[in-house]
């Protein structure tokens, strides 16, 4: 027996047959849903037990004094049948509660943690914007499923046979003629309910050109106020806003439709039973008592069929978010703890590519026979325009990519012997505009520090990262908020942020991109300094973009299309013809021409 | 503006809300005719739903236990004609409410956006766009639910009770004093109910985008997740919060839950005595049998109105902070505006003059300081100096964004406010370092400049700041779409556009803020002489980015501190060997590299 609160591998029990699935997702909770279900039939019972407790006393006591006992009695069974009625209502909607929200935490949570070990490659080809839709509005749509629709559709149906059968008992022709409406109304009910959610779709939809619109003209206020295009936004807003309100319209035109549309199906079926059970009474077929039991009771089959179909096309529209959130829990993780070498050992550095290639799933190749070798301490710089496979290289030593052909070896293992947690731990990445979170300066420096830090070790590794004063410039100091809702750091800040994150994780090998957005030559020597500090006792891998930092390198790899076109030092490639003599050659220039060109003008 | 301004307050200030509530009112006056229509619609069927209610009594009184057919059918004519006529009301306020609904929402988002228009630069650096978004969007719906559904539950509401109690009267009086005694009680837990409902779903609604804003930030920041290791962690913070949701909304629909059976737990001891009391009166005659199935009838379904009105009370409070929102923002007058004599002079061909102008945007902090200059007619000034030393803030004081806090601005010789903003708008032409585009084609953004361009226009445009090769590249040429604010073009793209759509405008004062900063050396060197071409003739300001351009300007002016340090041409600035002598030769290094760089990024 699952409990409530017990962890699933949704991967594992979940397939892809929806109600299956649905159900699966409930584990631990399925007693409790179908606890849900059976106080409704309860209720039902309890609701047709009014109107035949009704019928009792109106031929027993009101028109024949024939019962024995006191009218207390009646009395006092209403109220309970009522109370009765409320507390098995509550308690199913309060079990379906519980159900709908547990279900949905746990899926989740199962949803954050699946995402964050799922390969790089898969969020490299998923849209962000796309995948936060699915967690949010289809998991809601699941939590729907559970808290309104199935137990709403279950309410129904129990609704109409609790109440049906009470009919039947009480007069069986009777209870047919009061059905005859039934599919009409369902029908119409699906027809139109259709028809409303492709409305409510089309009027959503403008809804969000509408709220583009806005941002744009907000966001572009210069613009706009710098061509004086204030009457021409006007207009196009008043379009947008028109449309919307022509797709309210017709929304709710539909509405205003189907209610009394359907209005008069339901009174024409209570008017022909009335008249029937009316005869009836007067015939003396069925007594006065079961007529006024019918009355209350027709009601009951008739009416929540209207919303029997509202159900039904909401339930179908949610089931689809069962098939999108089904795709993402079955892709794979990646298994971080996999590896024979793990915590045990002391990381040095050496590491050995051996014929590496590498090309993706789809087959297309990015890295191409690429080997080197590099001592512990060393600092490699890549050389390489955009697309030449610097950046995927790099990806390689954390194994966010795993190589297709040949070898990467750190400390004569191969790298895929390592666990990846514990190989994360030992490389530290510092990227040109790295992403910070939006909570305070110092647990950005922080973040995933697995040690406990001291406020003094945080400062200690900010003033090394040269970001010690501009933090204390902001009011709020180490405690200031990063992002909207507190300060946005230029690139350049980011950078020494992550520099000062990458102090403090202290580890052996280190994968820099040593370009800076612009900064003034002061932060920038600043920035240079601490990279520099960053660099030692540390294997380095620099994407290179200044030939200071090349030229300091012990071994440079010039990369084109996934190959390594040149290898060695700044030395040995200054002696070589070749891509490399080019770059330096014209840095020598440039410092010619500037003179040339001061000459000119003075 | 400390950000904490911009948290939302659900509770208006006191004492205002009377007012408030006139000016709501005051947004209905041109739907009163509809509104008309629609109350006596609502009245019309909440009675109808009464006294079918009552005709069953008939049915059972008067057809059945009279034993009399012919009354029955009669009365069984009146009940389908009164059904057929319900569905004909039903309609009619259903439609007419969500007509006057939509409109008024229509209505209120449109003078809003009117209003925002007219708004200065300042209210917008003061101002979050989403703060006013969410007035657009969110403040709008509440009021607008408020006078449409608002007033339809509360009418029908009290108008059901109210026929409701009638008939109860008139069935039976002692009765309908019981039911009548517990209604206050009923629409006293009704409204805490509901109350409490309400504050417990807008906690469920914090912590849902709470929820939507960790699963954003473990989405885009997967890369460092997975660098550093702290999957565990994200899962422990995330799932606190997830346990929160699941304690407030579990707890939300509970509450929710538990209103109807504490009503009908209520409303079923009413019921107990009304069978009690007709058991005992039934013999001796005081309530018929069909008298009593209607008081059952009318008691079970009280709740409905009762719930409907404890709705619409609780969500009043809300809905008139909203609108108190909406109307501070109508209210706010813009700080730059036409003096009521401003004239359109017709041109603004002429000099320029700073006279001593001095301009902060924060007490105690001037950015621009006792400024003056005076520009020629035609000439070409380039501004350069580091980021913050205020050459943005002059270009703003130019195209009168802001206008100067002290000193003046003279247009050929008389202070620009004197004349009407749109006449200086229009003929002031800015290109800005971040290009804004506007979602639609190319050739849409091009014709923002002027609206009534024609073809050839355009492309003329586009080829004089070289848009134009890239721009036939593209799948659909000048049809292609741009994406919202320009995301499917690259930033030296979206430079280009927007340098064709101020040259397209043939503005007769020119300015260009780092126009082109990220256009790449190739295409830069190709527009240069579709720049220079512009710039002929008129008056320019170019914040430069490239020697080039600046090297060529008739005038250099090196902005320091809000002031000007030096001043003259490239000549003699570097012979003078200061500031600009500074920045030109580390300027020229980086340019330089950037153009030889084989592996630019």
């Amino acid at each position: 027996m699952i409990s409530k609160n017990q962890y699933i591998d949704l991967k594992k029990v979940l397939s892809e047959k929806r109600f299956q699935g649905l159900w699966m997702l409930m584990s631990g909770y399925q007693g409790e849903y179908m606890g849900a279900m059976i106080y409704q039939i309860l209720s039902a019972l309890a609701k047709s037990g009014t109107y035949l407790l009704l019928e009792y006393f109106v031929d027993n006591f009101l028109l024949a004094q024939t019962a024995g006992f006191s009218v207390w009695v009646i009395a006092i069974g209403f109220v309970l049948l009522f109370l009765f009625q409320g507390i098995t209502t509550f308690l199913s909607q309060r079990a379906a509660a519980e159900t709908a929200e547990g279900t949905t935490r746990r899926l989740r949570d199962y949803l954050y943690d699946h995402i964050q070990h799922l390969t790089f490659s898969y969020h490299a080809k998923t849209d962000t914007g796309d995948l936060v839709q699915r967690c949010t509005s289809d998991v809601d749509a699941i939590r729907r499923f559970y808290a309104d629709q199935a137990i709403g559709i279950g309410r129904i149906i129990i609704l109409f046979l609790v109440n049906f059968i009470a009919l039947l008992k009480l007069n069986v022709p009777l209870a047919l003629y009061s059905v005859i409406v039934v599919p009409i109304v369902l029908f119409i009910s699906i027809y139109f309910f259709q028809k409303v959610t492709k409305a409510y779709e089309a009027y959503q939809e403008q809804d969000a050109v509408l709220s583009t619109t806005l941002q744009e003209n907000l966001s572009g206020v210069r613009v706009v106020k710098a061509f004086a295009r204030q009457p021409y936004e006007i207009d196009k807003f008043k379009r947008d806003n028109f449309e919307k309100y022509k797709r309210g319209k017709k929304l709710n035109t539909l509405h205003s439709l189907f209610w009394p549309i359907s209005d008069i199906f339901c009174g024409a079926q209570l008017l022909f039973g009335y008249y029937i059970g009316a005869r009836m009474a007067i015939s003396g077929v069925i007594t006065v008592g079961t007529y006024m039991a019918y009355a209350g009771l027709v009601v009951w089959i008739i009416y929540p069929l209207r919303n029997l179909g509202r159900m039904i096309v909401q339930m179908s529209n949610g089931l689809v978010s069962y098939d999108r959130l089904y795709k993402i829990i079955k892709e794979n993780r990646e298994p971080l703890d996999q590896g024979s070498i793990t915590s045990h050992v002391k990381v040095k550095g050496d590491i050995v590519f051996s014929h590496v290639s590498f090309h993706y799933e789809d087959g297309s190749e990015v890295l191409h026979d690429i080997s080197f070798e590099c001592k512990a301490g060393m600092a490699i710089a890549l050389l390489g325009s955009t697309g030449s496979g610097k950046t995927t290289l790099v990806n390689l030593l954390p194994r966010f990519y795993d190589v297709s052909e040949g070898a990467i070896m750190l400390d004569d293992s191969d790298l895929r012997l390592y666990s990846r947690r514990f190989l994360r731990e030992q490389i530290g990445i510092v990227e040109q505009e790295p992403f910070l979170f939006s909570r305070s300066i110092y647990e950005n420096i922080t973040f995933g520090i697995k040690e406990k830090v001291t406020q003094e070790q945080v400062e200690e590794a900010a003033k090394m990262a040269a970001i010690h004063d501009v933090i204390l410039s902001f009011p709020q100091g180490y405690k200031t908020l990063v992002g909207e809702r507190g300060v946005t750091l230029s690139g350049g800040q980011k950078q020494r942020v992550a520099i000062a994150r990458t102090f403090i994780k202290d580890p052996r090998v280190l994968i820099l991109d040593d370009s800076t957005s612009s900064v003034d030559a002061e932060t920038e020597a600043h920035i240079q300094t601490a990279i520099h500090q960053l660099m030692q006792n540390r294997t380095t891998f620099i994407i290179a973009h200044r030939v200071q930092s090349i030229m300091k390198a012990d071994l440079i790899l010039v990369l084109d299309k996934g190959k390594i076109i040149q290898k060695g030092t700044h030395q040995e490639l200054l002696q070589q013809e070749g891509v490399y003599r080019n770059i330096f050659e014209i840095q020598t220039k440039i410092e010619e021409d500037l003179q040339e060109e001061l000459s000119r003008a003075s | 503006m400390p950000v904490n301004t911009f948290e939302e307050t659900d509770y208006s200030r006191e004492g205002a809300t009377g007012k408030i509530f006139l000016r709501i009112f005051s947004f209905m006056k041109p739907y009163w005719g509809l509104m008309f229509i629609f109350l006596v619609a609502v009245i019309l069927t909440s009675v109808m739903d009464a006294y079918i209610t009552y005709m069953t009594k008939r049915i059972i009184d008067e057809g059945i236990l009279s034993g009399n057919i012919s009354i029955l059918l009669n009365i069984l004519y009146q009940y389908g004609a009164l059904v057929i006529f319900e569905a004909g009301t039903v309609f009619t306020f259903v439609y007419v409410v969500s007509i006057v609904g939509e409109k008024v929402r229509y209505d209120l988002r449109q003078k809003l956006f009117n209003h925002l228009q007219s708004l200065s630069l300042s209210y917008y650096n003061q101002t979050p766009v989403g703060w006013i978004m969410s007035r657009v969007t969110n403040d709008t719906e509440r009021v607008a639910e408020l006078v449409t559904w608002g007033i339809l539950d509360s009418t029908w509401g009290v108008v059901n009770i109210a026929t409701s109690m009638y008939f109860m009267f008139k069935i039976n009086t002692r009765l309908a004093f019981i039911v009548l005694s517990i209604l206050p009680l009923l629409l006293y837990v009704g409204i805490k109910f509901q109350t409490r409902i309400l504050r417990q779903y807008r906690i469920v609604r914090k912590i849902n985008s709470q929820i939507t804003a960790s699963y954003n930030e473990n989405i885009t920041g997967v890369r460092v997740i997975k660098a550093l290791g702290r999957e565990k962690e994200n899962l422990k913070e995330f799932s606190d919060l997830t346990g929160e949701m699941y304690t407030s909304s579990y707890r939300a629909a509970w509450i929710s839950a538990l209103f109807l059976p504490t009503v009908q737990l209520i409303s079923s001891l009413a019921l107990g005595g009304v069978i009690w009391y007709s058991g005992a009166q039934v013999t001796i005659g005081g309530i018929s049998i069909g008298g009593m199935q209607a008081f059952l009838a009318y008691i079970t379904s009280m709740m409905w109105p009762i719930q409907d009105l404890a709705r619409v009370i609780a969500e009043m409070q809300r809905a008139i902070a909203s609108a108190e929102r909406i109307f501070t923002l109508i209210d706010t007058s813009p700080d730059v505006k036409d003096k009521p004599e401003a004239y359109d002079p017709g041109s603004m061909r002429g000099d320029i003059e700073f006279e001593k102008v001095s301009f902060w945007y924060e007490d105690n902090s001037p950015v621009i300081k006792e400024l003056s200059f005076k520009v020629k007619q035609g000439e070409t000034i380039a501004l350069v100096g580091s980021t913050g030393g205020g050459k943005t803030t002059i270009v703003n004081l130019i195209c009168r964004f802001f206008e100067p806090k002290r000193g003046r601005i003279l247009f050929d010789g008389k202070d620009y406010t004197d004349f009407s903003l749109s006449s200086i708008q229009s003929r002031i032409g800015v290109v800005l370092q971040t290009p804004h585009l506007f979602s639609g084609s190319i050739r849409e953004n091009i014709a923002y400049g002027r609206l009534n361009a024609a073809e050839q226009d355009i492309e003329a445009a586009a080829q004089l700041t070289g848009a134009h090769d890239f721009i036939v590249k593209m799948d659909h040429g000048y049809d292609e779409q741009v994406g919202e604010g320009g995301v499917l073009l690259s930033v030296g793209q979206k430079q280009l556009i927007s340098l064709a759509r101020a040259v397209l405008s043939n503005p007769e004062i020119f300015i260009m803020d780092e126009a082109t900063s990220s256009v790449d050396t190739l295409t830069e060197a190709t527009i240069q002489r579709g720049i220079e071409s512009i710039m002929e003739n008129r008056t320019t300001f170019i914040i430069a980015h490239r020697l080039s351009t600046i090297k060529n300007a008739d005038r250099i002016l090196v902005i320091e501190n809000g002031q000007i340090s030096e001043m003259g041409t490239h000549k003699e600035l570097i012979q003078k060997q200061g500031k600009y002598y500074d920045l030109y030769t580390q300027q020229f290094r980086q340019e330089q590299e950037k153009k030889y760089t084989l592996f630019a990024e």
